[in-house]
Parts: C-alpha cells; structure tokens; sequence
C-alpha cells in the first residue's frame, strides 16, 4: 500500500519536503498573508498601522468605478484569450503537428519566439511599434491613408486596450500552441487512421477524435488564459501604466498604482485579496465543472 | 553517478558565487546615496562628487543608486514602507515628503541648518517645501518654476515677436499656429502631470494666491468644487477643443513631448525649469532649438484675480533618510556649496539654490525664470507635489478625465474634492 | 483520387500561407527592433521598415565594447541569477515533486494544493510584505534575494508538472529498485532523476526564461547598479537615452539575443516536457 518502498519515515519526508515548504510558505504564503491583514486597516505603509478598518476597504472595492473598469477590461482580456487566441493556437498546432507538412519544426520554433521574450521588451518594442511619430503604425498609414494622420493606439481612450490585446495574443499564442503541440502528441494515430478510413472527413475526424483527445490540454490552456487574464501586469504596466484615464487599467495595475504610487497599502492589500479570491473562486468552479463533465 | 557528482560541484560552485559579497572590511562610516540622473553627464558628475568627497574623508563610503525616475520612485516607495530608507535621496519635497518626514523616516535636519551659515548660504523662500510642521528633512539645490516655453521661429511665422500676455491672445496665437499648419503646444497626456500644471496655472489666474491658500487651508469651504477651479477645467477643455496639442497627446510621455519641442515640430510647451535640457537631450541633433528657444510666463487672463507675478513652482533637493549619519549630513553640505552647485548648474541645468551659484547658470532664458522666482508675489509648489500622493494622484488623475472629455469639469473637481477631503 | 490530392494540394497551401503570415506577423516587429538599432533617429523616423542605409554598427558595437551601458555585466548577472533560480528550483522541486508522487501519507493531497495556492496570486500581489520577509533574512542587494523568491513563485507551476511526470513512472520500477536494495534516495537519484530528464529540463528551461524576463524582483532586491539585470538594464538605458529610439531599439535586440539562443536550444524540451508532465498528470 505504499508502494514498492514501504512506509516512509517522518525524516526522509523532512528533507524531501522541508525545503520546498519553507521557501514556499516564507517568500509566498505568508507575504500574502500579511497583505491580508493589510487590507483590514488605513495604512499609508509608513509608520506603524493602527487605524482599523474592518471591512471598510471592501465595501470601497465594490463601490470602486475604477475596480469595475479594471475587472471588465480582465474579463474582455480573458474572452478574447478564449475566443480568438485559443482557435488560433488550435489552429496553427494542428497545422505543424502535422508530419507531413515541411518546415513545421521552423514554423513551431518561431511561433514561441515572442514567448521567451521578457514582458518588460516586449512592452518597450511595442510602445515603439505604436508611436505615432515613429512606429510601424504610422509607416503603415503613410501607405494607406497618406493624407491621414495615423491613429495613435496608445493614445485613445477607444483603442488602447485592444492595442494592447494584439501585444497579448502576440506574445502568448505561442505558448498555448506548443500546450496544444504536446496534446496532439498523445492522440494515438491509429486512432486518427482508423476514422479517415471509416470515411470521416477532416472536420468530423477533428470533431470526433482530436478535440476529445486534446480535453487535458484545453483545460489546461483554458486554466492558464483566465488565470493569467486576471494576473497581467507587467505588459500593460511597460506599454503606458493602463492609460489614459484607465483605458488599459487591469486589476493588478490599478492595485500597483493604489498600493505603492499612492501610498495606499491597505486598500491596495484589498485588491490583492481580492484578486486572489477571483482567481481561487475561478479555479474551484472549474475544477468542479471538471469533475462534474468526467463523471 | 559522475553527472551527479559534477551536479553537486556546479551547485556549489553557484552557491559559492551567489553568496553575499558583504563580507569585505568596510569602511567605517558607508553612505548610501540614491540619485535619478541617469543622463551619462549627470552621472559622473554625481560620482566625480562621491569620490572628491571619499578622498577627503577616506573613513567614509558612498555607495550610489542610480536609477530611472519612475523606477526610483517605485523602489523607494517600498524602501520608505518597509522603513529602512537611504541615507541621501532625491526628493521633491512637499507632500511626499511630509508624510516621510511624520513617519519618522527622515532625519530632521532644522538643528543642522536653521540659522547656520549652512542654511543662510541660501535664500530663506527655499527651505518651504522641504519643511513640515517646522522640521527640515531636505536641503533643495533646485528651485523654479513652470512657464510657456516657445519656439520663436515659429511663432514669429504667424507674427507673435514676443509671447502673449494675455489668455485671450494666447487663444488666437494658437489658433493661428493650426491654421499654419504647426503643432501649438506638446503635452504628454500619458504622464498626466503636465496637463495638471496647464489647468493648476488657469485656476490661479483665475483665482489668486486666495483660491489656493484658501483651499488648502479648509477656509474656502467648498474647496475644489469652487467655481475657480471648475472654470479652470471648463478653460482647458476650450483649449482643448481648439485641438493644439499633437496627434495622440494622450498617449505621450513627457519625453515625446520634449522631443517635440526640441525637434522644432510643436511650438511650445508648460514645462519647468528644466525643460531646454530635457529638450536637448530628446532632440535628434542632440542640440535643441538652441537660441530659438525662449521662456515666458503663463498669461493673465481678464477679470482674474491672479497676478503674472504668481508662480506655480518646484525643484529637488537632497533628503535625509532616518539612519543617516553626520557623516551623511556633512555630505550633503559638500555637495551643496558652492563650488559644487556651480558645477551642477553648469552640467545639470538647475537653478541652483545656493546664493552665489547664480554664476553657474548662464542661459538667459534660466536666468529669466530664476528671476520670476526669486521676484514672485506668491509661490506654490506643484500641486500633484505638495498634498499627499493619494491626493495628488486623483488631480493628475481629475485632469486627465477632463482632457479625454470622460468627466465634466464639475465631475473632475469633485473627485479631487473627495480625495483632498478623505485625506 | 485525383480530386482528394486536389483538396490537399489545396489544403496544404492554405496551411503554408496561414503559417507565412504568422511568420511575418511575429518576425516584423523583431525585424523593426534589429534593424531599428542600425538607423539613425532621423532614418528611424522616416523610414522606420526599410533596410538601414548606411548601417550604423557603432550603435552595436559600443554596447558590445564597454563604451555604452553596462550590457555584459548585465548580461552576466542576468546568468548568474537565472541559473541559481534552476539550481533552487531543480533541486528543492525534484525532491518535493518526488514525494508527493511517489509517496502515500497522510498529507500527500493537502500538501500539494497548497503548493497549488501559489498559481493563484502574481508576484506583484505581495510585493511589499516580499520585501519585508526579504530584508528580515538579511537578503537585500544579494543574489540570493533574487533567486529564492523567484524559485518560491516558480514552485507552483514546477511541482504540477513534475508530479503528473514522476507519477507515471511504473511501480513494477519501484519495487524491482526495492528488491535490488535501493533506498528511497537510490531510486530517486538512479531512477526517477534519469527518467525524468525531459520534464527536468523543461522546467529548467521555463524557469530560467522566467527569471531572465523578471523585471520587479530584481527592481526591488538590487540597488547596487553592478548587480543589475538585464531587464533593469533596459529601462536604465531608456532613462538615459529617452528618446533616441534607435539606440534603445540596439539594446532590446542585444538583450533579447540571449534569450532566443537559450530557446532555440533548448527547445525540443519545452514540447517534450508538456507533453510528459502536465498532460498526462
């Protein structure tokens, strides 16, 4: 019953787990925890915290104009990740696993490249690209529209968050892809074989054999796009801090702003709570939708 | 079992490498130091400073910091909160500094320079900003204040010889700029800031040294809701409406906007002291507009209470950390005599504090606003500087919305009122 | 038969264009950032898509030379604090991932979703008490400061893929290890470390690639400028060179380099590892 190795002895689990468990519970959890408390008093973070909120902070969170906008921009995030950049990583996986096509290797390796890039890069090469008086975008209207003025993406209110879309599904398509790559691997071909045989076409070999094959990874994908919808920072913050007027606010960067440029830690402390029970709340339900799907 | 055992030596040879350096005999007395002059001749200028000052006291070590503006800003703001500051820092006085200063994280330094020859090497109006219920954490090096400023090629193109000094002209020389086809005014939108210095000059023109004392103060009961500062908004967005600033001034930094300037592509901007620099700096040639390139006060507007002689103003100094030392003090002292200010009005482009520096500063145009300053009849600092940054964040924030047209100005005002009144 | 090797024609065409147009939709802005770096500013603003004339390799070779910015240093503290990051990860992961594959006790499950926990919050959530735990060990402005916190948040991620990979190991190895007399250590080091290569080498290289990108922790742990890494090298280099695009587009190219030719490398592991671990976990 416990395995070929017998019953384990309190010490070797020590030294297995202990150091993974102190690094982990000393620079993650507890870290965390102390945000927590944070966020139940008024703390400009100087000074020692004596003014007691109680739930004040989180009434404010609810209230917060800038918290709905900021949520609603992550959820639009998570649905373009969901409805755009997971069918064209879909797409493109199915199109290099396949062993005929030549080049895939080439075609795969590219395809990663923008993720291995670091966000802080990518953010600065993008300002770039966008600027109105420099960028690709301007050099590509002075061929279409020569006599327009190219629009500046970064600077209206209307267009930055899906500037900023593009950077996303940019940089992390990629990633969802080679998830997909990996998925597609573990189909067994006989299986693929066996349906074209049967006489299925292309569509209905995909609709009936690929997708119930590739179930893990697009959960595992899916995981990854809400999940990390709901964490970006780094992008946003080097491409214009989710400005103007919180065109491009995402959760994280207004949490930024409130706790270390406003010097509000406490409430700041509230979002971040807040953000992590988003995230958990998503992560029950869908392990739970999971669950419920397989049995 | 050999990968292994080259495994284990790796890992060791890492842990070796990774192991704090800290372990050299260190000098007796070490002053951390954190700057924000990443420019290359600012730099060594701040080192040349750091080591002059070693080689004169060998028991002391200045160690620098030197980081991007709003790098620096981030990474002090956690160093403050977590209440281990540096010893000698950049600061901006005013609100931000207060609040350092009431949580106990800065030295007070009023024994060191309230009526010493230290203190008296600068004019008294100087040490305001820097000062919060009567202790001074900082000592400044810069003073000035925002002004217009102007291409005067370009505005002699549509026959301005000399900048207006009054808003209703203002209004006609701009329009006259976008019939001729040149970008009016630069304005980095993105970093908000310089729009908030556009619409705090309005309110002040509009309202007198009244409207801000008063409102600072809680006299004026309705404080940012009264009717000045709603008009100020309600001006920037006719300003606004004219379209004088660049395509998508909305998402420019402020370096954009310098580099407008500096390329010749938009006639002027509101800007500080240290605006020719930035431009220089920004400009392709690396040169500016150079004698083209002239400063003027923000015009007065009819049947306003302000005066021409009231600035909106600010600079920089050196603060003091909580911990730092004598030794740290005394090297802020040396970095602020005068041979040294010389220096750093010369490289930098401040407009030194210290009296008898003034030789450093050699531009007219710089010599022109140090003269606005030392001469004004009422001097506020930068508004987003002198409240705390909740509140100094929601103006920045308040006139952002007006610009982008998302708020009226009676909305904006009241945000800020919120924030001010939450404070 | 001719008409089905029509459609595939057909079919395979569309592919090769779809996967040219990706191609270029990823290759473009790459393509502006190295070429960028050759141009003058005014050629940059003129033209910023057409081929450098004259090509301005000083812009370069400055940077690589020592003259501009602090590229090698960076570049060599980026590697340092990068491996050290595998280093932790590799090691206090594999022995963790081990045993709660391996291992039956009580609290396997508990133990794992709490490493699970760790999905669930980004780094800048906790930014600050961070850096207080940092500073109570004494760990600012070291290198250790940086890694440990890097390998904390990377455990998470680490842990789920290493787990469903070490649990598909058979047990008949187990117990054929058992037989031979191999402890518990014996089997993981003789067995489940060889086996697991791949997903081991996955991990390495997500992680370095993580820590290579990082931007806030080295922000916050380092003030000793020679001790920068890359990314804070960027935005140091774009403090001082504000607007001089083309100088700031140089170094992007220089510092993305790096992490290009770790990638190309080390590729076949990124897939090889997903496929082994997660998926099948």
């Amino acid at each position: 019953m416990y395995g070929g190795m017998g019953k384990p002895s309190i010490l070797t689990l020590a030294v297995l787990l202990g150091p993974a468990l102190i690094v982990f519970t000393a620079l993650v959890i507890v870290p965390v925890f102390e945000a927590a408390v944070f966020s139940l008093y008024k703390w400009n973070g100087l000074g020692p915290m004596v003014e007691f909120r109680g739930l004040a902070n989180y009434s404010q969170f609810i209230r917060d104009a800038i918290v709905h906008k900021a949520l609603w921009h992550n959820l639009i995030i998570a649905v373009v990740s969901l409805a755009i950049q997971l069918p064209l990583a879909m797409a493109l996986a199915l199109i290099v696993s396949d062993r005929r096509f030549k080049g895939a290797m080439f075609f795969r390796t590219f395809f990663f490249l923008p993720y291995v890039l670091s966000e802080v890069i990518t953010g600065v090469l993008w300002q770039f690209i966008y600027h109105p008086q420099y960028g690709l975008v301007r050099a590509i209207w002075a061929i279409l529209a020569p006599a327009a003025h190219a629009p500046a993406l970064m600077g209206n209110t209307s267009t930055v968050l899906w500037a900023i879309l593009v950077v996303i599904v940019w940089k992390y398509f990629g990633f969802h892809m080679t998830i997909y790559i990996a998925g597609l691997q573990d189909i067994p071909q006989e299986q693929i074989e066996a349906a074209t045989i049967d006489g299925a076409s292309g569509w209905q070999v995909f609709r009936s054999v690929t997708l119930p094959g590739m179930r893990t990874s697009i959960q595992l994908s899916v995981f990854f796009s809400i999940i990390g919808s709901f964490q970006l920072f780094d992008v946003v913050w080097a491409m214009g801090k989710g400005d103007p007027v919180n065109a491009g606010e995402t959760i994280v960067t207004y949490m930024y702003k409130i706790g270390l440029q406003r010097f509000n830690i406490g409430y700041g402390g509230t979002i971040a709570v807040c953000i992590f029970l988003i995230c958990l709340v998503f992560n029950l339900f869908y392990q739970k939708a999971l669950v419920r799907e397989e049995t | 079992m050999s990968s292994r055992i080259k495994l284990a030596i790796l890992s060791f040879a890492l842990a070796a490498m990774l192991l704090p350096t800290s372990a050299w005999a260190s000098p007796t007395k070490v002053v951390e130091w954190w700057h924000i002059g990443t420019a290359a001749n600012d730099k060594a200028m701040n080192q040349g400073f750091a080591d002059a000052y070693m080689k004169l006291h060998p028991d002391v070590q200045i160690n620098i910091t030197v980081l991007e503006n709003e790098a620096f800003k981030s990474k002090l703001t956690t160093v403050m909160q977590s209440g281990s500051p540096p010893d000698v820092f950049q600061t901006w006085g005013g609100g931000v500094l207060a609040e350092y200063g009431a949580a106990g994280l800065c030295r007070d330094i009023s024994k060191e320079v309230k009526g010493t020859a230290w203190g008296n090497s600068m004019a008294s109006g100087v040490w305001a900003t820097y000062t919060s219920n009567g202790h001074i954490y900082a000592v400044p090096n810069d003073a000035g204040c925002i002004t217009f400023w102007y291409n005067k090629d370009l505005l002699a193109k549509v026959g301005y010889t000399s900048f207006p000094t009054d808003w209703d002209d203002f209004l006609t020389l701009v329009k006259k700029l976008k019939a001729a086809g040149i970008t009016p005014i630069a304005l980095a939108g993105n970093d908000k800031w310089p729009a908030m210095h556009m619409w705090s000059y309005l309110a002040l023109r509009l309202g007198g040294a009244s409207l801000f004392s008063d409102t600072v103060s809680g006299k004026n009961a309705k404080g940012f809701n009264d009717a000045n500062w709603v008009k100020a908004g309600q001006m920037l967005m006719d300003l606004a409406a004219l379209k004088p600033f660049q395509d998508g001034f909305l998402g420019a930094t402020y370096n954009d906007e310098a580099a407008l300037v500096g390329n010749g592509q938009a006639a002027m901007e509101l800007m500080g002291q240290w605006a020719p620099n930035v431009q220089r700096d920004n400009s392709s040639s690396k040169a500016g507009i150079g004698d083209k390139l002239a400063a003027a006060p923000v015009p007065a507007i009819k049947g306003g209470k302000g005066k021409v002689t009231e600035v909106i103003g600010g600079g920089g100094g050196y603060a003091l950390g909580k911990n730092a030392s004598d030794a740290a003090v005394d090297f802020v002292k040396f970095l602020t005599n005068v041979e040294n200010m010389i220096t750093a009005a010369k490289t930098s482009g401040i407009l030194a504090t210290t009296k008898g520096a003034d030789v450093g500063i050699t531009d007219p145009n710089a010599k022109m606003v140090k003269a606005l300053v030392d001469k004004c009849t009422f001097f506020q600092l930068y508004l987003d500087q002198a409240f705390p940054p909740a509140v100094g964040g929601a103006v920045n924030d308040a006139v952002q919305t007006i610009l982008a047209g998302t708020a009226t100005p009676a909305q904006a005002c009241a945000a800020i009122q919120t924030a001010f009144a939450n404070k | 038969m001719r008409s089905m090797t029509r459609t595939n024609r057909l079919m395979s065409a569309i592919k090769y264009l779809a996967s040219s147009v990706m191609v270029l939709v990823i290759a473009v802005p790459l393509y502006i950032s190295v070429m960028g770096g050759f141009k003058s500013v005014g050629q940059l603003r003129a033209e910023p898509v057409s081929v450098p004339h004259p090509f301005n390799w000083s812009q370069y070779t400055d940077m690589l030379a020592g003259k501009v910015g602090l590229f090698w240093l960076e570049l060599a503290n980026s590697v340092v604090v990068g491996l050290g990051t595998v280093a932790v990860v590799l090691v206090i992961g594999t022995f963790a991932g081990y045993a709660l594959a391996r291992i039956k006790f009580k609290l396997n499950k508990a133990i794992y979703l709490y490493f699970q926990l760790g999905l669930l919050f980004p780094l800048a959530v906790a930014i600050l008490p961070l850096y207080l735990q940092l500073r109570t060990f004494h760990l600012l402005d070291t290198r250790i400061g940086v890694i440990l916190p890097q390998a904390a948040f990377g455990l998470a991620v680490m842990l789920m893929l290493l787990r469903g990979f070490i649990k598909a190991i058979p047990m008949e190895l187990e117990e054929a290890a058992a037989i031979d007399g191999y402890g518990r250590f014996g089997f993981l080091f003789q067995i489940v470390v060889p086996l697991s290569t791949p997903i081991l080498a996955t991990t390495a290289v997500l992680t370095l690639v993580a820590s290579w990108n990082n931007f806030f922790t080295p922000l916050l742990v380092f003030n000793t400028e020679k001790k920068f890494t890359l990314p804070l090298g960027v935005m140091g280099y774009m403090g001082e060179h504000a607007a001089d695009w083309n100088l700031i587009l140089a170094f992007l190219t220089l510092a993305m380099i790096p992490a290009i030719v770790i990638y190309v490398c080390f590729q076949k592991y990124i897939v090889a590892g997903l496929t082994g671990g997660a998926i099948k976990g």
